[in-house]
């Protein structure tokens, strides 16, 4: 239902015959993404496939002598988005390019 | 750094004999001290064995009491407990045992106990002369490590390390009883009845459950890690109307931001990061078994192992280690930098836009490896499936409960819960669609 209260908003604030063509889509959207949402979380629940155990927040570690540097390169204006592209913070497990540290 | 008991360093060696000095011999220049410096990095950063062996040969292992070689261990009296004469006890802590507290932050280069070291390929048959009438029994090591001496009856051991894996330098033994594991796991299928595959449920049977013992490597790690990247900080956000017709504007939002180069450099001590050694239970393949499940039932209290006997595998089973330790060095360091990325998450708070992390690496000044065999309640379903069985585990963590499984599922019934909600979903939103069409028209 937040999809349809979404698309909703969407369609109100639009307000172009563009908005019209898409409320006529919207059943052909909204029925299989709920279709693929009822499979996948219960498959998800059953399977637990995503499980696993979160090592770098439950093992013992300690952490000290932090050395920071922040240094404004630029701006970016007029962004349609709140977060910037290709934001990794939130994805401890994805390996990025390799510095040599000694 | 102060010698650790128990570990053996490399074996030092005496000073070269000096020459007796000739009459009018000019005087040696002292070495440079980055000379110094970097002989004391060398003696210092090369693998040191860490000795973890029991010291005992293959044979009986008594009970200290009475001297009867029938011996298990007991969940309810979390001891090892003699048949005859019901002597209970334990072995030592294996960390204070093998003086494994010593503070992370001197390691320096690898430590490596002497039950982590490779396995060896080799025969796994060990052959046993028994104290008791001085039969020689053969052990299958792969698969056991005690057997009865088929003349007097006494229980053999296989009381040291051998390089084939079966031995580890420390045991975690079983706290949670039979009867709550197969309690656990029936609450876990029981929730997960209604969409399960129909054969599953007929043939389930939890008190098929079994406790079994997992190899495991467990490593302190002395770090350095670096971080670079980018990140966004917002400056403004306004909303601007968009005339999209003649008498119609739409509101958007925008987002203005300042880009920041950041960089994180930090000292990190890990202790007891754990990392699967058994091919066969390998969490990255779930090709022929849910692995991954195995894993999800962590953490263990791995301060609490105890140093390996035998007898606290007696009744239980055992996976032979056959990973080492040039197996899991890059996946234990891909772990020392996911952990380095999650201590960063702190230090970067400011930045509301996100951080994109380009660059990270580690610097590893020490380690020290050790092996461990840690309790796990293990419920296995062969699935028969077109391209041949399918193993399904469920596992209860033998400490702490913590349950992880994989229910098989029944796809009708799910695709037929999915169209239902697909079609009412669908429904509602033609209408919702039909009526914004009605006003808004084309």
């Amino acid at each position: 239902m937040d999809t349809i209260l979404a698309a909703q908003v969407l369609l109100a604030d639009g307000g172009s015959s563009e908005g019209g063509l898409f409320a006529l889509a919207l059943p052909f959207v909204v029925g299989p993404a709920v279709f693929g949402a009822i499979y996948g979380g219960i498959y998800r629940y059953y399977r637990n496939k995503d499980k696993r155990f979160g090592f770098e927040r439950e093992t013992d570690i300690q952490v000290g002598n932090l050395q920071a540097f922040d240094r404004r390169v630029g701006d970016k204006n007029r962004q349609r988005s709140a977060t910037m592209s290709g934001a990794n913070q939130d994805d401890p497990l994805q390996r990025v390019g390799r510095l040599e540290v000694r | 750094m102060q010698q650790q008991p128990g570990v053996q360093p490399p074996m030092p060696q005496p000073p070269a004999q000096q020459p007796p000095s000739a009459p009018g011999a000019q005087p040696q220049p002292p070495a440079p001290a980055e000379q110094i410096q970097d002989a004391i990095d060398e003696a210092t950063s090369g693998d040191r064995i860490i000795d973890t062996d029991r010291g005992k040969s293959h044979g009986l292992d008594k009970c200290p009491r009475c001297g009867s070689s029938d011996v298990h261990y007991r969940i309810e009296s979390r001891a090892l407990v003699c048949d005859y004469c019901r002597n209970e006890w334990n072995e030592d802590n294996a960390e204070k045992a093998f003086h494994l507290d010593t503070p992370i932050q001197e390691l320096r280069g690898d430590h490596i106990a002497s039950g982590a070291q490779d396995v060896q390929a080799g025969d796994s048959m060990v052959t046993i002369k028994c104290q008791g009438c001085g039969a020689e029994i053969v052990v299958k090591s792969d698969e056991t490590l005690q057997a009865r001496c088929h003349w007097c009856r006494q229980v053999l051991s296989i009381n040291h390390q051998i390089p084939n894996g079966a031995v580890p330098d420390a045991v975690l033994p079983f706290t949670l009883t039979r009867e709550q594991a197969v309690e656990q796991i029936k609450t876990f299928v029981d929730s997960r009845r209604t969409f399960a595959n129909r054969t599953f449920v007929k043939e389930f049977v939890p008190d098929n459950v079994k406790g079994v013992y997992m190899p495991y490597m467990v490593v302190d790690g002395n770090l350095h890690t670096d971080l670079r990247g980018t990140g966004e900080i917002t400056t403004r956000t306004y909303t601007v109307q968009r005339r999209v017709g003649k008498d119609q504007t739409v509101s958007e939002r925008y987002w203005d931001a300042s880009v920041h180069e950041l960089g994180r450099s930090f000292d990190v001590l890990v202790n007891d990061l754990t990392a699967g050694s058994s091919r066969q239970y390998d969490r990255t393949d779930s090709s022929a078994a849910t692995n991954y499940i195995l894993d999800a039932v962590q953490p263990y209290d791995t301060r609490e192992a105890l140093v390996f006997n035998p007898n606290y595998l007696s009744r239980f089973t055992s996976e032979r280690r056959d990973l080492d330790i040039d197996d899991l060095d890059e996946r234990v360091e891909d772990k020392f930098l996911t952990i380095a990325r999650e201590k960063a998450r702190p230090t970067i708070a400011q930045y509301d836009r996100g951080v994109r992390w380009e660059r990270e690496g580690v610097a590893i000044r020490g380690t020290r490896w050790i092996t461990m065999y840690v309790p796990v309640w293990l419920y296995s379903y062969y699935q028969q499936t077109s391209k041949g069985s399918y193993v399904h585990y469920i596992a209860v963590n033998g400490r702490t409960g913590k349950t992880m499984g994989s229910v098989p599922v029944s796809h009708p019934r799910i695709f037929s819960l999915a169209c239902a909600g697909g079609a009412v979903a669908t429904a509602a939103a033609a209408v919702v669609g039909w009526g914004v069409f009605l006003t808004q028209g084309f």
